[in-house]
């Protein structure tokens, strides 16, 4: 058994904080965001690293699946030479402390400072372009560098971004944003499996040209039996097709976006269309979603070969494919 | 007011264009999951197909109460 999805995840504990930290339990969101205006980014980024230094020294789950990715990143050439030295102690702590610049980045986009983040140019020509079209598109991201800086940079284009979640509490997360950032125009939809009316809500979203964004690299208690399993970073894991089948549904272009850290306060975009138009037939559906799952999975790898130390997901990833 | 012939038309159109079915195979009394196997993702796009034909939206109990196509077809027409 994977502790991957939701349920499963909530009797782990190692999967616990950092779904915490990374969902930002409602309570939480407000709190980090006072904490960031009324003492600014310096105390925040120091307190980000006594918790994360914390969570290093206590959570043995997350250190030993950090070691376990990095391990993985160094059997490639290319994730060798990021690295540069064989992955240890030092690497994991360097691993968990990416996380920290993460989040004290989030807070400043949290808050409400639009400017606190500078793009890098790269990719960016895709998102003008949608956004120029006006036209609707499905992106999917990934617990990889920032999901935050991948919408604020699509806001300033003036392109709203829907986030679809798992959740019950969509309304009043959506309430806390707009509180803590009355222009921002992102949006939480909540998704129930199966609905067709979250469907026929995604559909309106587009029709108006706007972007439905979903994480695409972690199973959601809605996803069982909707997933392909590929390779990933050498191992075979269990991806989710909700986002091609929304694709299939809604015939939607499907893009990859990730924002990569390259220092501080700067992000670079990665944009790339995965697919103009998901078509699953019927009889072969399995096949056609592993498909789309596997270009998704080599691009995803090829992004975290890029930028090893970015990648949130501190839990047991590769499940029981990793000792099989 | 559509007929239910024609929305019984508009039905098999999809479920042949979309699903690949024959013609010849869909009847009033074809039950959509023992006959045509369909499962909640296809009932979702069967739903969403429809809605851009007829205009009319599936709501979550209506779409779960539905088992034959004739039922599909006294939903679309009950509410035209």
């Amino acid at each position: 058994m994977t502790t991957r999805s939701g349920p499963e995840a909530d009797g782990d504990p190692s999967g616990r904080w950092t779904r915490v930290a990374e969902r930002g339990s409602l309570f939480g969101m407000r709190i980090t965001v006072w904490c960031y205006r009324t003492f600014g980014r310096r105390v925040c980024l120091a307190l980000a690293h006594v918790v994360v230094t914390y969570f290093f020294l206590t959570d043995r789950t997350g250190r030993a699946a950090s070691r376990d990715y990095l391990a993985r990143i160094w059997s490639d050439p290319r994730g060798r030479r990021v690295l540069g030295r064989r992955p240890g102690a030092w690497q994991s702590f360097l691993h968990y402390r990416a996380f920290a610049l993460a989040i004290v980045d989030r807070l400043a986009i949290w808050s409400g400072e639009i400017d606190a983040i500078d793009f890098d140019a790269h990719g960016i020509e895709l998102v003008d372009r949608l956004a120029e079209e006006g036209r609707g598109a499905l992106v999917i991201g990934a617990h990889l560098g920032s999901f935050d800086a991948m919408r604020l940079l699509a806001e300033r284009k003036n392109t709203v971004v829907n986030v679809l979640m798992f959740t019950d509490h969509a309304q009043r997360i959506n309430r806390i944003f707009r509180e803590l950032a009355p222009n921002a125009s992102a949006r939480v939809i909540a998704v129930e499996p199966g609905s067709v009316h979250s469907v026929f809500e995604i559909r309106a979203c587009l029709a108006r040209g706007e972007l439905v964004a979903i994480l695409g690299d972690r199973l959601e208690a809605g996803d069982r039996g909707r997933t392909s399993r590929v390779l990933f970073l050498g191992s075979p894991v269990e991806l989710p097709q909700a986002p091609f089948l929304l694709a299939h549904l809604l015939g939607y272009p499907v893009f990859l976006m990730l924002a990569l850290r390259v220092g501080t306060n700067r992000y670079v975009v990665h944009a790339e269309k995965l697919a103009d138009r998901v078509r699953l037939s019927r009889n072969t559906r399995e096949k056609d979603a592993s498909e789309l799952l596997t270009t998704y999975a080599a691009r995803l790898e090829h992004y975290c070969l890029e930028a090893p130390y970015q990648w949130f997901n501190f839990f047991d990833y590769w499940g029981d494919a990793s000792s099989s | 007011m559509q007929s239910k012939e024609e929305i019984f038309g508009w039905v098999t159109e999809v479920l042949t264009r979309e699903f690949e079915f024959n013609a010849s195979e869909l009847r009033p009394t074809t039950h959509l999951i023992d006959d045509l196997d369909l499962d909640s993702i296809d009932a979702v796009d069967m739903a969403v197909r429809l809605e851009e034909k007829t205009g009319f939206r599936f709501g979550e109990e209506e779409l779960r109460s539905v088992e034959t196509i004739q039922d599909v077809v006294d939903l679309i027409h009950d509410h035209a």
